[in-house]
Order: structure tokens, then C-alpha cells, then sequence
């Protein structure tokens, strides 16, 4: 399938790729024929679930596939030459000067044992350049990433540097040689929504001043959107539909990309206004037979004429641009146009007036090479029966410790109290009674370091109920097997290892397991973020529901404000240990804002592409051993008043019903400086 | 309601990573379950594949047995244990019978030769297998044993205990093997019993690192934090949580052991602490025969020194294929 032909200018042309894994002796497709063009000064981006063949095309564009992989069929065309029938020594000389590759961990990109100066220095030596002429080329690069001191940085091992640096000198080091083609990895994936904001902007001005074509592989829309020209939506080793990123995401002519960007939690949608949409199905493993539509397993529209014959590609539009592949183009209006309303009964919180959890003055010190680390500074925070508390804030900013701490696997340090239905409890797990933990249990974030990977899911589930409730025998299995039937787990799923259950699967034996025991609390800290965002949106739905049957609050930890706002009842927003902004979900939203929650909401690229006033965090989240002085978030705040801020620690202070802040602006001045239109922010999936 | 819509509460089900992908056999070579992708199949899709572990378990097997490594050491290790436990029964003379048939070098009538005194040295070297062939695996055994239960013992609990731990451990690794050993067989005497001890007491501080390092990358799991909020005992969370996740590197340490220990027991009866002469035992021989070596009879220390070598070869190559294949799966 080729409906563009290459023009002869093209800096990257992928002609029918199709790329094979050999596994045990089999070779199994994981390209299924692709075909795309960047131009130059072009971006590209590709987007698409979690083992769709996004970074087997980008590897194969510069022929570093794994040792099983290889190329079956098909043409790679950087800058005109044939990337697949290159000779070792050419395939060297290619990847040293006309394309470059920057992967998703920057720490594992660079070498951990040597400084930075060294590390940049040698990929300019390589070009053939001088040591002195390769130093000073080194410290130009650093100077073109927006790094501020180079001659610093270059004296510094990477592990020195944060994640958002080391990504910047990593793109650097792939800038050195002018590539013609820049492949980007994920490049943000690690990273959080204000520093992925700052390397983004960077991309882009590079991307202008170099007039490289950059390839760009995420699975977050938003990013795709706020960075690339043009789109192209990847499903199980095809590109089933690709035209302008704006085109594609407001207008989406595919049914995978309808079910990808209706699964995302947009437009403010809440969990009492509607369900999300998931997508029905499992991606086919690489190998799979698929002769006709790749998609037509998980396709609401799907008929005769997709089982049995292949789909035309499809031109959108007049322009040439944009192309789908399906059968039934012209049925797509009928998907977009009905909302799913899988109706959820919420429970409003205000119903019951019941406070579930108080922590009073809760505080936690580490004590790390005896220095005194106060990873959280005093906590005072109410939870309501059946209320979703979400946590925002930065890696870094005491999110999980507070999690931990309110669990008791940290011990809050004395003076500070946890109190469960009005009673204290004891600050570790270990002294607390067992309806006490019974009553609190959590989510966590990677299914497969929660369960047990040698028990089955049956023993898992079984365990918790015995040791939460102290019912044994048949009585307890049936506990289990209700507890699973309620979590749309088949009695057949729990004779499985957590091994052979796909991720969501495994996260919903997290959720029952931590329903063992109906918990009054459940802690939730990030149980969507490894997951795809079809996959999320069930997950989101099933804590919903759960919620809404058995009044059970949740403190959902998360860095993502589409599902926080789509979830949360309220949100606290931590900033260095400390609660920086509390109110409800709407307050926080609509604003006035705390100034580190602003920037946190505007740096999120957003999939729907509205305008937002874009507020860049200078710096780095500070040490916790060393908090500066008065307001802790003062060195980066943009709005800061000199003589003030850093002197005083401001009081959160409530500035409406439920809404409080820790800022010296005055309220009416924060509403007056933050006057923007009202839809200037729209929630996007970021994981 | 649209189509689109009826389709709209179903378990959601994705394979996670493309490199899981790359690692999952969808079909096994002898047909085995494939995803079935009908519809009234939605509910199970999230199962990447049913009997996927025990196919999993049976494919280790199979590319276990196809290795002519693993294949040749069983071979060897079959034929010495078939040698020991069948004895004098299978051999071609009385293995401790002399005769007048002194240092007759190897030939048709005496393959193997003869010893000093006449004994024929294949006889003694087919018997000879029966002390190591028993004392080896069980002291490697016992030392695995309190190995894992310490070394588990030092990666959870971590802090000051591990810390005396390791110290006391590598104090142990210390000392030369030899002169412990050789010290503690002649205050206890040389039974087979204080051998599989000595042996087992060697071992247990290496096994003991091994598996503390395991320990430690499992402790900071999420499951073992969950084990903790649902209250279980530390006893519990160590030996039912994370020890079946341990137990690759257990198993691999387990074969390794067993050639070491082969070759410890040979070194100690060779020194003359263990099995005393007229024992057949391989090490005693050597110990005989090498005197002799330099008057050219080579035959008398050949043949057991060949045997020892046989085993702890043969051992080894069985632990490098279970190594490599657990490791790869």
C-alpha cells in the first residue's frame, strides 16, 4: 500500500514495511506493511496502544532492531539512501551523521561514569573535529539546548543532573551532527507535565532553527498534537489513519482513532456526568493472521464486508493529505455523534457528612545521613465518606510519602494524628488493630510488582479475605469468587498467574484485592499510569462504580489532571511536602489558583488544542533537606513578590467554601492576574 | 444508541509492552491455544493465554533436553550413579581382591591396569563413585538449605542484622577451605555424616549471599508492602511471599553447588580426611597412586583423577543448562 509516493525530497520515506520477530524459530509480524513520509523540517508523529509496532518502526527507521527482529520486506529512505540494504560500515557512517535517536530514559542514554563535558565532546571528536574545536562545539550545544551554565554542566556526572537536563543533553548530543532525521522515543514518558512542558517547547524551536524532520513515537495525544504537523494513528502494525494532527484529533475518521481519543477522560468530563468509553477487545499479539482490517476484531462497525475483505485506503478531503483505512468512512459520524451513557449513580459526598479520615498536623522526617529530610511538613487533611480526594503534585513533591504515611508503612512522626472514623490509630501497620487495616488498603501503581507473581489469583484474593475478614474455608471462597465476579473477573481468570493476565486485568486483581476486606479507604497512587488510556478509562469506570455501590473514599494519587478531574470530588495540590492549594475539583479548575498549580495546569499538552497561557517553572523542585526559606515554591514562582515570599511562610488560607490556598497575592489580585476564557484549559490523557 | 455503544463495558485487555510480545510464544510448535477472538470470547480476552505457565515450564523442558550439554552431562552423572549403587554386582573383578598381577600397565587383560597390589584399577575406579555420589549432593544440599533460610533472613530484615551477617559470613569466606575442613574432620572424625557437615558449612555463607542479594530486589516490591497493610508475619511474607520468586537463582546455585562439592569431598579424602584405604574411594586412589607417577605408572592416578574430573564436568554442565535456560525464560 503506497498512496503517497515518495516525493524525492523526503527525509525519512518508510515504503510497505513489514518487520518480523522471530520467536522460538517462528518469524511473527509486528509491521504489517507501513508506510509513511516526514519532509524535512517536517514533525511526524506516531500514536497509538502499547505494543501497536510505534517503536519497532522507529527503531526500523534507523535499523536498530533487537537481534530477532528483522526487516521481511519494504523500504527505509532517509534523506534518499536505502537504510535496509546498507553494509555495516554504511549503516555506522549513517547513523553517526544523518540520523540521530533520543530514547524515553536519558539516564540510560548516556554513560553513567563519565561527566557530561567528555561524553558531549566525543560524539563532536567522532565527526572528525579537533579537541579544542569538539569542546567548543560542546559548549554551543549545551548553550542551543537552554542550558544556562554549560561550563557547569559540563562538569557534572549525569546522575548530577535532573531528568529534564539529562533529556536536554541527551537531545544534544543528538543534535550534534545536524541530523537530517531526528527520532524521538517517547521522549518525555519520565518525566513531569512542567519539565515534558519545557523540553516540548524545546523540541519545537530545534526543530525550526535546524530544519530537521523530527519522527516522534508517544502514546500521549496531547503531545502529538502540541508538536507535530502531521499524525499518523498506528494499530496493530498498520497506520489506519494519518492526516494533520489538528484534522485527525478534532475530526477523527478512523473507529481505533474515535475509541482512542473517546477513552480519554476530555472537556472537563466528570465521573457524575458519564462512563467513559472504553474499547472493546484485546490488541492481536504480534504473529496474529490478519488478512482483512486489522481493527475489525474491537470494531463497533464492523460487517461481512470487513471479514472478508481488506479496507481501501480511503482519501479525506480533497487536499491529499489524509487517508483512512476502513470500509465505512461514512459511518463514522454515527460513532462520534452518540455519547455512551453508561450511567453512574455517584453518591455525593455532602450526602453523608461522614468524615472517614482526619489527619491532624501530620508530619514525616526522614533522617538520611543524619540530616533531618521533612518529606512532609503538616498535613491537615478531612475525607468524607464515599469522597475521592485526588493528590497532584510534581515526582518529588511527598505524593506517595503521604500515601505511606496515612497506610502507616511510614510512621508519622509524634505529634501529628491519623484518625479513622473519630478514633486515632497507631502510626504504624504493623501496631494497628485488624479492622483498622482492614479498613484502609490500597492500589498501587504497577500491577506487577503488587501481586505475587508465583501465586495464582485465586490464593491472592483468598489470602487478603482470610486475613482482613477471618473467614476460612468454602465461606471465604465464595467471598473470593463474588469479590472477582463484582471486578468482571471470570472464575476462570482466578486459576491464573498474575503473569498471564493483561494489564488491566491484573490492576482489576490489584482493585479486589484491596476490596477484600470493603475497606472504608482505599489509597490509590497512580493505578492508571502504566496502563493504555482504553485500558484506563475501564479502570477509571470500575473505581467509579465500586465508589458508588460501596461508599468507600478514595485518595487518588496522580500527576495526571484529566483523570484527576475526572475522578476527584477534591484536590490537594502538594508542592515540596507541603498542601500548597485544597479545594474542590471545580474550584481548582476553574480557578483562582495557587501560582504552582497554574503552572501545572498549563503545562499539560493538551489533545483538544485550545489556547493556553502557557507558565514555564524555571529550576528544579528543590531538596526536602534544604527547603528555601518562606513560601518553599518562591525561587520558581512567577508571580513572586520580592521582600515577601521569601521571608514569611504564607497560611493556607481558605479563600471560598472548601477552597484554600498557601499564597502572600491577595485572592482578588490572583482572580484579576488570572483572567483567562473560561474553557482555557482542557484535560488531556497524560500519563 | 449506536453500535458503538453496546460494546461499551467490556474488561479492557492489552499486552503490555511490545518487548512482552516479543518474549510470548502466541502458538505453541504442538499447536497449542491461540487467542480466540469471537466475540462471546470478550470476557476472557484479557488472558493472554491459558495454560501459558505450564507451556511455559514444558518448553524449558524441551529446550533443556535439547541441549547436548545438558544431555552429556546426564550421561556422565547416570553412569556413576549406576556404578554406585550396582557396585562389585556389574564390575569385571573383585575390586579389592589383590593378586600377584602387580602395576600391570593398561592393556586387554586389565583395561584400567593395576594398583600396587594387584587390584584391578577399573573395578576400583567403577565402585569408587559411592561415597562422593552420595555425601556430595547432600551436603550441597543441606548447604542450600541454610543458605537460603539466612541469606533470606539477611535481605529482609536488612539493617544492623544483616550487617552482623554479612560480617560473620565473610569472615567464613575467609578462612582457607581446606584447613577448616581438614581441622574440623580430624576433631570430629571422618564419618560420612561430619563430611556432608563440613561441606554443607562451607557452603552455606556463598549460598547465603546469593540469596540475600535476591531477597533484597524482591523486599521493596509492592506485593510485600501489600503482605504488610493486610498484616501478615515476617516469617510468612519470607518464606511463602518471596521465596517461590527466589527460586530460579535457588535452583542454579543448587547444581553449582553440587560440582563444588564433588570436587571438596575429592580434595578431602585425597588429604586422608574422609573414607580410609582399603576404601575404592576416587580421591583415597589418587592419593595411593600418585607416588608412583614418577616410576611411569601413570594408570593408578589417571583413572580415578579422570573420573573425579568426569563428574565435576558432567555437574557443571547440567547447572550451565538449567542456568541458561531458567535465566532466559
Amino acid at each position: 500500500m503506497s498512496i503517497v509516493t515518495a516525493p524525492p525530497t523526503a527525509a525519512l520515506a518508510v515504503e510497505d514495511l513489514v518487520v518480523a520477530y522471530s520467536v522460538r524459530g517462528i518469524d511473527r509480524a509486528v509491521l504489517r506493511g507501513v508506510s509513511f513520509n516526514v519532509a524535512p523540517g517536517e514533525a511526524y508523529g506516531i500514536v497509538g496502544e502499547s505494543g501497536c509496532g510505534k517503536s519497532t518502526t522507529a527503531y526500523a527507521a534507523l535499523r536498530y532492531l533487537p537481534r530477532n527482529g528483522k526487516i521481511v520486506s519494504g523500504r527505509v529512505l532517509v534523506a534518499g539512501e536505502d537504510v535496509t540494504n546498507m553494509t555495516t560500515s554504511q549503516l555506522q557512517r549513517f547513523r553517526a551523521t544523518e540520523a540521530s535517536m533520543v530514547y524515553q530514559d536519558p539516564a540510560q542514554a548516556m554513560n553513567p561514569s563519565v561527566k557530561i563535558g567528555p561524553q558531549l565532546i566525543e560524539s563532536f571528536t567522532l565527526l572528525g573535529q579537533s579537541r579544542t574545536d569538539a569542546a567548543k562545539s560542546a559548549l554551543e550545544a549545551l548553550g542551543r539546548v537552554r542550558i544556562a551554565d554549560p561550563t557547569r554542566v559540563m562538569d557534572r556526572y549525569p546522575f548530577q543532573l535532573s531528568g529534564g537536563m539529562q533529556q536536554r543533553v541527551v537531545i544534544a548530543m543528538a543534535l550534534a551532527c545536524n541530523p537530517k532525521l531526528l527520532v524521538l522515543d517517547e521522549p518525555t514518558t519520565g518525566l513531569d507535565a512542567t519539565v515534558e512542558a519545557e523540553v516540548l517547547d524545546l523540541v519545537r524551536v530545534l526543530r525550526e532553527e535546524s530544519n530537521a524532520a523530527v519522527l516522534l513515537i508517544a502514546h500521549n495525544l496531547g503531545i502529538i498534537r502540541s508538536l507535530c504537523d502531521r499524525v499518523g494513528v498506528m494499530y496493530a502494525g498498520r497506520i489506519v489513519e494519518e492526516g494533520p494532527s489538528r484534522q485527525v484529533f478534532d475530526d477523527p475518521q478512523h473507529p481505533y482513532t474515535v475509541g482512542l481519543l473517546r477513552s480519554l477522560p476530555r472537556h472537563g468530563v466528570r465521573k457524575t456526568d458519564r462512563a467513559l468509553a472504553t474499547i472493546p477487545g484485546i490488541l492481536p499479539l504480534i504473529g496474529t493472521d490478519l488478512p482483512t482490517c486489522v481493527f475489525v476484531d474491537r470494531c463497533p462497525l464492523a460487517d461481512e464486508l470487513c471479514h472478508t475483505v481488506p479496507p481501501p485506503v480511503v482519501p479525506i478531503g480533497t487536499a491529499g493529505v489524509r487517508f483512512t483505512l476502513c470500509h465505512h468512512p461514512d459511518r463514522i459520524p454515527d460513532l462520534i455523534e452518540a455519547e455512551p451513557d453508561v450511567p453512574i449513580s455517584i453518591l455525593s459526598p455532602s450526602d453523608t457528612d461522614h468524615e472517614v479520615l482526619e489527619l491532624t498536623h501530620v508530619s514525616k522526617t526522614f533522617r538520611q545521613r543524619n540530616v533531618n529530610v521533612p518529606a512532609l511538613v503538616d498535613i491537615n487533611l478531612q475525607l468524607e465518606e464515599g469522597e475521592t480526594l485526588g493528590i497532584v503534585g510534581e515526582s518529588g513533591s511527598g505524593k506517595s510519602t503521604l500515601a505511606r504515611t496515612i497506610l502507616g508503612i511510614e510512621s508519622a512522626d509524634s505529634g501529628g494524628a491519623v484518625a479513622l472514623d473519630g478514633h486515632d490509630v497507631a502510626p504504624n501497620t504493623t501496631s494497628r488493630s485488624t479492622a483498622d487495616k482492614r479498613a484502609m488498603q490500597m492500589v498501587f501503581q504497577n500491577p506487577d510488582s503488587a501481586l505475587n507473581r508465583s501465586w495464582s489469583v485465586r490464593r491472592i484474593l483468598m489470602r487478603s479475605v482470610e486475613k482482613l475478614t477471618g473467614i476460612k474455608g468454602d465461606e471465604a471462597n465464595a467471598r473470593v469468587e463474588a469479590l472477582a465476579a463484582h471486578l468482571r473477573l471470570t472464575p476462570r481468570h482466578l486459576d491464573l498467574k498474575p503473569r498471564q493476565l493483561s494489564g488491566g486485568l491484573k490492576q482489576r486483581v490489584a482493585i479486589a484485592r484491596a476490596f477484600a476486606g470493603d475497606p472504608r479507604i482505599v489509597v490509590c497512587d497512580e493505578p492508571t499510569s502504566a496502563l493504555d488510556v482504553s485500558v484506563q478509562a475501564a479502570i477509571l469506570n470500575l473505581l467509579a462504580d465500586l465508589q458508588s455501590e460501596e461508599r468507600t473514599s478514595y485518595v487518588f494519587i496522580t500527576h495526571d489532571m484529566g483523570v484527576v478531574r475526572y475522578l476527584a470530588d477534591r484536590i490537594a495540590v502538594m508542592y515540596l511536602g507541603r498542601i500548597q492549594e485544597v479545594g474542590p475539583t471545580d474550584d481548582v479548575f476553574n480557578g483562582p489558583n495557587h501560582p504552582y498549580t497554574e503552572a501545572l495546569l498549563s503545562a499539560i499538552p493538551s489533545v483538544d488544542g485550545e489556547a493556553t497561557t502557557r507558565i514555564r517553572l524555571e529550576g528544579e523542585i528543590p531538596s526536602p533537606a534544604n527547603p528555601p526559606s518562606g513560601c518553599v515554591f518562591h525561587p520558581r514562582c512567577p508571580r513572586v513578590i520580592p521582600g515577601v515570599c521569601e521571608v514569611t511562610e504564607p497560611p493556607l488560607l481558605e479563600v471560598s467554601p472548601g477552597h484554600a490556598m498557601r499564597c502572600h497575592i491577595p485572592i482578588e489580585e490572583l482572580i484579576v492576574l488570572q483572567r483567562k476564557p473560561l474553557s482555557r484549559w482542557a484535560p488531556v490523557n497524560e500519563e | 444508541m449506536s453500535e458503538f455503544e453496546r460494546f461499551v463495558p467490556p474488561p479492557e485487555a492489552v499486552v503490555s509492552t511490545p518487548g512482552a510480545d516479543v518474549m510470548m510464544p502466541t502458538t505453541d510448535a504442538k499447536g497449542g491455544p491461540t487467542l480466540t477472538d469471537t466475540p462471546a470470547d470478550i470476557e476472557l480476552s484479557g488472558v493472554v493465554q491459558v495454560s501459558e505457565r505450564k507451556q511455559a515450564r514444558r518448553e524449558n523442558w524441551r529446550l533443556i533436553r535439547r541441549r547436548p550439554a545438558f544431555i552429556v552431562g546426564v550421561l556422565i552423572v547416570l553412569t556413576w550413579t549406576i556404578c554406585a549403587l550396582l557396585g562389585d554386582r556389574i564390575t569385571p573383578r573383585d575390586p579389592f581382591k589383590p593378586s600377584s598381577d602387580t602395576h600391570v600397565a593398561p592393556g586387554a587383560k586389565y583395561l584400567f591396569g593395576t594398583d600396587s597390589i594387584g587390584r584391578d584399577v577399573l573395578s576400583r575406579v567403577m565402585v569408587g563413585a559411592r561415597d562422593v555420589i552420595k555425601v556430595a549432593p547432600l551436603g550441597a544440599l543441606l548447604g542450600v538449605l541454610f543458605g537460603v533460610i539466612i541469606g533470606v533472613i539477611m535481605g529482609y530484615f536488612g539493617g544492623w542484622l544483616d550487617n552482623v551477617l554479612s560480617r560473620i559470613v565473610e569472615a567464613f569466606l575467609a578462612l582457607p577451605v581446606v584447613l577448616v575442613a581438614l581441622l574440623a574432620i580430624t576433631t570430629l572424625g571422618s564419618s560420612t555424616w561430619v563430611v556432608i557437615g563440613v561441606v554443607s558449612a562451607l557452603f552455606t555463607p556463598v549460598v547465603a549471599r546469593t540469596v540475600r542479594s535476591a531477597t533484597l530486589a524482591e523486599r521493596d516490591l509492592d506485593y510485600v508492602t501489600s503482605a504488610k497493610l493486610r498484616g501478615e508475619s515476617s516469617m510468612f511474607v519470607m518464606f511463602k511471599e518471596i521465596l517461590p520468586n527466589i527460586s530460579g537463582p535457588i535452583i542454579v546455585e543448587l547444581t553449582v553447588r553440587i560440582g563444588y562439592a564433588v570436587f571438596t569431598v575429592a580434595t578431602l579424602s585425597f588429604l586422608g580426611a574422609g573414607p580410609q584405604p582399603p576404601s575404592p574411594d576416587w580421591g583415597v586412589q589418587v592419593s595411593d597412586g600418585f607416588r608412583v607417577i614418577n616410576a611411569s605408572i601413570w594408570w593408578t592416578t589417571f583413572f580415578p583423577a579422570a573420573a573425579i574430573a568426569s563428574l565435576v564436568i558432567a555437574v557443571n554442565l547440567i547447572a550451565d543448562s538449567v542456568q541458561s535456560v531458567l535465566e532466559a525464560s
